[in-house]
């Protein structure tokens, strides 16, 4: 009988394979470009110079440049290796952004730190790869007597089949680096001394010949502060700037804390920031790591706001990205609930502010005038349309018009309905003498304002009764859509004063009884 | 007052013959519930209320409750449930409720709501062999014949349903009444006038209408407002907070903001937000309907079925008596018995968490009562907005 003995064996990785699977989840060239603004930010960069071309085989060249602190041997080795980042507290410190780089023809380094220049060469990295040999690099070390910097050469990377690199333009990549990138950093919101890297790109002209170069600074700028209306036509320029704010939230007894920085804009304000991919799809709330933007949580913001108002970024740093970074990881652990349950909160203050509550009002109110707009242009082509040559209490519209016809009998009156259209506003023309005019025809006075018609283009008011005095009397008070409402009072006739124009009301009960 | 957080304010509401620590609740109690002096004027649960108000030796296990009940809401309606004859009617109202033996340990203050509400859909006080027509000389000298320390004029609440013109009537009515309120009572009593309404122009409009009907000014006139009407919207936080809203900047441009201000019926889950907003006083009789349904409270906000109550964690007397943990159980003979000690213990919680704002006032620190409220609300949703726009409203505003 065979003895019980005890074993112990390491688990083994397959390299090939470890750095294949790594290099493949990056598909798109613009990641290339976003690993490499990381990586000169963590080395304290101050400007990045990035050119891409294409070469004559048709195979695109990408070079970046950085006056970073360069690499040294072990630096270089970091560089190429799989999950053995030496950095500990700095965007890159997983080591697996750099892999990207292996979906190339050749990756070439050039650097210098401490007066030491490094060249460093890799052939065929990807086609290595797939034949399942482990590529090398060479490097040569000589002296050099100039700053520190570190240049990277990727010829030849390799796209997925939904990009292709022609389809870099300045306008893309811009928008890319300005979204997805530590170029949209929103880092200096919360720390004034963060880093600040100026980029300069340059495109070859076969990509785009749109422009030479373009530059700009990695600190993301959100559209100007304007938060004063007067008009309804400032509401869409409005931007309201939500200045910076920890949320701490407590998860599994560790302090978690989120950094929220934001601003609430009208449609022509948000235009004004560059976007990746559909404008409308780049507003609401942001998660963010690093301060980069990540993914999207509009439902903290709830069913009775529109997200396309906001623009909030929350960077939490105990969030865990994906490989390629594009994901959150970690989305099954309590601190992502905590996480958009505070933001929930957050939200909530926003929305629940004075300022935003007057803005939505006037957002309504601008509703209101494009209404009334509309309104005016309908009721002019209804009015173009026609050739003008005991009493039961109405319960709606067309009741009153027959309440009417008996109102011209009583009180010796001719007021005629021409034209009624039930769904609209201001549902009636009426003859009055020779003149047509437009009316709305309600049972109340009070159900104008409580079914929030326009009243900017009413000639007349047809009612049954005024109805209810205290919602008259509070519209008369508060206001109506940004129009001043009176009731003003002469002889027997009641007139309804819309921002000092009067417009009569024919209250048929009155005269009946 | 001796602290203002905002607009919420802690003080002392006196009377000529009492002393209460504002903001205040007053658990609704009925006195009277058709029975004998022996068993404390009777009424089931409200029995053992008075149980536990009037210290029985029997019911309280040597506790003391006279802190859950320094100030109680009773109304003249509480006589209209129960088939009194006019005998015991005479008789009841013969001795003030504190000056009765059987009351005799309680010394709490008496707020005499009119009960106008309930009186005028009775259509009038009906006994067993009389009936009483209401008025308002009827109704104040119940009130006074109770003993209340703060009287209320009769009133005619508005309803949701009510059209204007009935509002206009029910208006008219109420100042009617309160003319007859100013004519019966004395200065030396403490007088509050109703207010009935839930927006400025109807808060406005009901103040103007009783000044003009009294023919002198409110200031001067008045100790205090009560605002009414506001109990089908218990469960409506937007049209509370506007209604006690409009009710402060009414009585605030009136120059009568100092007085304090009552609003009837309401508690529960909107009563820290009322206190940010100003009120000084509650009264309420929720915590012995939740008892009725078998509520045991766990918060302010919260309660669970009696059964699955776990009396450990409540530091109430109540719940730290063995006995009325065992009665609370159901080891009783009659249902009164588990749900007395149940109401008690729901005042309780109630209470305790009105203390704790008071001490939270008492400190005049924004910030702290910003994260007393923030921390009450934090995780409920549906509550939540409504918080945040009383901090807004009333304290240094988040943005």
């Amino acid at each position: 009988m065979m003895e019980k003995s005890v074993h112990s064996r390491r688990p083994t990785v397959n390299e090939v394979n470890e750095f294949l699977e790594t290099a493949s989840d990056f598909e798109n060239p613009l990641e290339l470009i976003r690993e490499a603004l990381s990586n000169s930010y963590d080395a304290r960069a101050e400007n990045v110079e990035i050119q891409i071309d294409e070469l004559s085989d048709g195979r695109t060249r990408i070079r970046i440049k950085d006056d970073g602190v360069g690499m040294d041997a072990d630096g270089l080795a970091s560089f190429f290796d799989l999950g053995n980042s030496n950095k500990s507290n700095s965007i890159g410190y997983k080591g697996h952004g750099t892999k990207i780089y292996y979906k190339s023809d050749s990756v070439t380094v050039e650097t210098v730190k401490d007066g030491s220049h490094y060249h460093a060469e890799m052939e065929q990295p990807w086609k290595r790869l797939n034949n399942h040999q482990l590529p090398e690099y060479q490097y040569q070390i000589s002296p050099a007597d100039e700053a520190s910097f570190t240049k990277i050469e990727i010829v030849g990377f390799r796209s997925g089949d939904s990009f292709s690199s022609r389809k870099i333009t300045y306008n893309r990549l811009d928008h890319y680096i300005n979204w997805k990138t530590i170029g949209g950093s929103l880092a200096h919101r919360f720390d004034e001394d963060a880093h600040e890297m100026t980029i300069s790109l340059e495109l070859d002209d076969s990509l785009d010949r749109t422009q030479g170069t373009l530059s700009q600074s990695s600190r993301f700028k959100f559209p100007p502060k304007r938060t004063d209306f007067e008009t309804t036509s400032d509401v869409d320029n409005l931007c309201k700037h939500y200045p910076k704010k920890i949320l701490t939230v407590n998860v599994d007894g560790k302090e978690v804390q989120i950094e929220v920085v934001g601003f609430v804009a009208g449609k022509a304000a948000r235009e004004e920031l560059p976007t990746h991919g559909r404008h409308s799809s780049q507003f609401g709330v942001w998660l963010a790591k690093d301060h980069i933007k990540v993914e999207r949580v509009n439902d903290v913001i709830g069913s009775d706001h529109e997200p396309s108002r906001f623009f909030f970024v929350a960077n939490c740093q105990a969030l865990e990205l994906s490989a390629n970074r594009e994901t959150i990881r970690n989305k099954s652990d309590s601190v992502y609930s905590a996480v958009k349950a505070e933001l929930r909160r957050f939200i909530t203050r926003v929305t629940e502010n004075e300022w935003y509550r007057e803005y939505t009002e006037a957002r309504r109110a601008a509703q209101q005038v494009r209404a009334s707009a509309s309104q005016s242009e309908s009721i002019a082509n209804r009015k173009q349309q026609l050739s003008l040559d005991g009493h039961k209490v109405p319960s709606n519209p067309p009741e009153v018009i027959a309440s009417l016809a008996i109102y011209n009998e009583t009180a010796d009156s001719d007021i005629r309905v021409v034209d009624y259209e039930p769904g609209a506003d201001a549902n009636a023309i009426l003859t009055v003498g020779e003149k047509l005019e437009a009316a709305t025809l309600v049972v109340n006075l009070h159900e104008i304002f409580e079914s929030e018609l326009t009243v900017s283009e009413l000639e007349r008011i047809v009612c049954w009764s005024l109805g209810d005095l205290d919602v008259l009397c509070e519209t008369a008070r508060k206001g109506y859509f940004g129009h001043s409402i009176d009731f003003v009072t002469r002889g027997d006739q009641t007139s309804l004063v819309v921002d000092g124009e009067e417009v009569p009301i024919v209250e048929l009960r009155s005269s009946l009884y | 007052m001796s602290d203002e957080v905002g607009e919420a304010r802690v003080g002392e509401l006196k009377t000529a013959s009492m002393t209460l620590q504002t903001p205040h609740l007053l658990p609704v109690v009925n006195f009277y519930c058709g029975g004998t002096r022996n068993s404390l004027y009777g009424g089931g649960i409200f029995r053992t209320i008075k149980e536990f108000l009037s210290s029985h030796p029997e019911t309280v296990h040597g506790r003391d409750y006279s802190e859950f009940f320094k100030g109680v809401m009773s109304s003249v309606a509480a006589l209209t449930d129960f088939n009194i004859t006019q005998e015991r009617y005479l008789d009841y109202l013969g001795t003030p409720i504190r000056d009765r033996v059987e009351f005799s340990d309680f010394d709490g203050g008496l707020f005499v709501d009119s009960g106008g509400y309930k009186i005028l859909q009775k259509g009038g006080l009906s006994g067993s062999n009389f009936d009483l027509n209401v008025s308002q000389k009827a109704v104040y000298g119940i009130q006074r014949a109770f003993g209340g320390d703060i009287l209320v004029n009769l009133d005619s609440p508005l309803s949701p349903n009510d059209d204007y013109e009935t509002r206009v009537q029910k208006t008219e009515q109420t100042a009617e009444y309160v003319r007859e309120f100013l004519a019966l009572t004395t200065r030396e009593e403490s007088r509050y006038l109703t207010i009935h309404g839930h927006n400025r122009t109807m808060i406005d409009r009901f103040l103007t209408t009783v000044e003009h009907t009294l023919n002198r000014p409110l200031k001067g006139t008045f100790d205090g407002f009560a605002l009414g009407s506001l109990v089908p919207y218990k469960d409506d936080m937007g049209t509370l907070i506007e209604a006690v809203t409009a009710a402060k900047k009414e009585l605030a441009d009136r120059d009568l903001g100092d007085l304090p201000l009552h609003v009837f019926g309401i508690s529960g889950r909107v009563l820290p937000l009322l206190v940010a907003l100003g009120v000084d006083s509650f009264d309420s009789a929720s915590y012995l309907h939740a008892a009725i349904n078998g509520k045991y409270s766990t918060s302010l906000f919260d309660t669970v079925p009696l059964s699955q109550a776990i009396f450990d964690d409540c530091h109430c007397p109540v719940c730290e008596t063995e006995a009325l943990r065992s009665d609370m159980r159901g080891n009783t003979r009659y249902q009164k018995d588990v749900l007395g000690p149940v109401a008690v213990h729901n005042l309780a919680v109630q209470q305790f968490e009105l203390k704790k704002i008071r001490e939270v006032l008492q400190t005049g620190d924004q910030d702290r009562f910003r994260s007393y409220l923030e921390e009450m609300y934090r995780d409920r949703p549906a509550s939540r907005k409504f918080a945040y726009r009383t901090i807004n409203k009333t304290l240094e505003p988040y943005f």
